[in-house]
């Protein structure tokens, strides 16, 4: 249960930890955008010394992003194969049929294999300093221009803050019915694929039940307090743009002025 | 006596190398002898609940070991050698309610001895006895256990866990959220049981009442470390003590401490249970009151 590391906060006060959640999301989303201007081995080193400063800022070990990665290794290697076999262009050092091994395919899966670290270390990082809830409401304050065009900001940035909110409750929940069920004779890590899958039913069922409870209680907590919806609400958490998120843009824009240069060196 | 559990400097860490690292179980060395009724009592968090998993093998310690029913634990004990440790000691977790799932109450009962290999048509037979055991109506058995009232379901969680025939029963705060009737009957279910089947039963309980009145030995939890194993008569006679560790007294107990306190009137031994208490009053009381009135 506690391999996954989505949505799991570390708690700190670095610099990293006190930006603006809303800055700290789009730039996020800009550093993944700029992974694909790089194009050759200084341009990846610039963007690996980046993050690595971030990390450095950050104050978290570098262990919580490997364990990032892991989950994800199979895919990660699934594709860097692809890329290794199926590439064509530079010297050829291997080939059958139409699957070859060239210089340009190796560059490649190592490109591919950097790109894929470099992301998830980004998000990582994300998720690591900004507690779940923050996320959700600089969302939240990111999509206000779409009520224009009547999308249901309030509603979607609740139900995106209440599921994550019960994420860590339900896992709890869970956790207690295996082990109720565990003492009463259910395997869940033994026996073929078949009894697996049976040995789901007695834990999905209680789960399922006891968060349509909560969601009623929640329901009905939230009404006696006198929830009407998002329209007019005013926030606890009140998002200031300071000095460091101005400074943090600019980290990011002399990043990419510095891939600019890189790339067509 | 033969030892029923025997707990040799356990420790329990959870999420150990992480910085949420925390150390539930701090060198905890015990033992219980065999038919007896323990009651854990201490603060949420103090570990009780942690040493319960223990018990059949949920969780292994992470240093240290235990025996229970003469089954070795270690940390290096694979889950395959406690399948039949978990047949033996059942457990009644805190709102047991929760692990009900099957369509009727008594598929549900005999969910558990159908797991450990028994027939279709046995299970359904100790599942019978079992629901006879906890007094469960047999009008409610081919109902869906979602429609039962609270205390009825409680019944149908305990009567899944009776229905494998434990040789150690533990409670995990069994009769929380009940009402007093309810309370009351399944306590004295448990102490039934107890006595018919020669049970060792141990009870996580905050209810100082419960614990005064059917344990015969207590172990005190706090930050992980056991404090004191002792029976409910020495515990209770050291008010100062329970006091400076924030843990309550039974009623009947707190009840002549404040009359001690207040009059030169003294209790010998300090009575646990209102029956005592009433006893001792009784006889310094002027015969034919009652009479009287």
């Amino acid at each position: 249960m506690n391999k996954i590391l989505l949505g799991r906060y570390l708690p700190g006060s670095s610099l990293i930890h006190r930006l603006d959640p809303r800055a700290k999301l789009l730039l996020s989303f800009y550093f993944i955008i700029i992974i694909f201007l790089a194009n050759n081995w200084s341009s990846y080193f610039l963007l690996f010394f980046f993050m690595a400063l971030t990390i450095l800022l950050a104050k978290i070990k570098i262990g919580f992003f490997w364990k990032g990665v892991r989950p994800l290794i199979w895919l990660i290697l699934f594709t860097v194969v692809l890329q290794i076999f199926f590439s064509t262009g530079g010297t050829v050092y291997w080939h059958w049929g139409i699957l070859s091994v060239t210089s340009t395919g190796l560059v490649s899966g190592i490109y591919v294999f950097c790109r894929f670290v470099l992301i998830i270390f980004m998000s990582t990082l994300l998720t690591l300093t900004t507690p779940p809830l923050e996320i959700a409401g600089a969302m939240e304050s990111l999509l206000k221009p779409l009520k224009k065009v009547h999308f249901p900001v309030y509603e979607v940035s609740l139900m995106l803050s209440i599921a994550l909110r019960f994420v860590p409750t339900l896992m709890d929940e869970a956790l207690k019915i295996m082990n109720a069920q565990r003492s009463r004779g259910v395997n869940f890590d033994q026996g073929s694929l078949m009894q697996r899958l049976k040995a789901v039913v007695p834990l999905l069922i209680p789960l399922f039940v006891s968060a349509f409870n909560r969601a009623e209680d929640l329901a009905t907590a939230m009404e006696a307090r006198g929830y009407h919806g998002g329209e007019g609400r005013t926030k606890y958490r009140v998002h200031q743009w300071l000095y460091h998120d101005t400074l943090s843009c600019l980290a990011f824009l002399a990043l990419t002025i510095g891939m600019l240069l890189l790339r067509n060196w | 006596m033969d030892l029923s559990i025997n707990f040799e400097k356990v420790d329990y860490i959870y999420q150990p190398n992480t910085p949420f690292a925390h150390q539930a179980l701090n060198q905890v060395s015990f033992s219980l002898p065999d038919e007896s009724y323990t009651a854990i009592i201490g603060h949420t968090g103090s570990g009780k609940s942690t040493l319960v998993q223990h018990l059949n093998g949920l969780l292994k310690p992470t240093h240290g070991r235990l025996m229970v029913q003469e089954q070795m634990i270690t940390p290096q004990t694979t889950n395959k050698e406690l399948s039949d440790l978990r047949r033996q000691v059942g457990v009644v977790f805190q709102f047991p309610e929760a692990q009900l799932f099957e369509e009727t109450v008594l598929r549900d009962i005999a969910f558990a001895p159908k797991n450990f290999g028994i027939d279709e048509e046995k299970a359904a037979q100790l599942a019978k006895e079992a629901a006879e055991a906890v007094r469960l109506p047999d009008s409610v058995l081919d109902k869906s256990p979602f429609e039962l009232s609270g205390g009825q379901m409680r019944r149908v969680a305990i009567a899944g866990i009776l229905v494998m025939k434990p040789k150690v029963l533990v409670l995990d705060e069994p009769t929380a959220g009940l009402d007093p009737k309810g309370h009351q009957e399944i306590m004295e279910l448990f102490a039934r049981l107890k006595s018919q089947q020669h049970l060792t039963v141990i009870l996580v309980s905050h209810q100082m009442d419960d614990v005064a009145e059917y344990a015969d030995q207590v172990l005190v939890m706090e930050q992980g470390k056991l404090l004191t194993q002792q029976t409910p008569q020495q515990l209770f006679s050291q008010v100062e003590w329970l006091n400076k560790h924030h843990l309550g007294l039974p009623h009947a107990t707190k009840f002549a401490f404040e009359i001690e306190k207040k009059s030169t009137f003294k209790f010998s031994p300090l009575p646990l249970t209102v029956s005592q208490l009433a006893n001792q009053l009784a006889n310094f009381l002027p015969k034919g009151v009652s009479q009287d009135e």
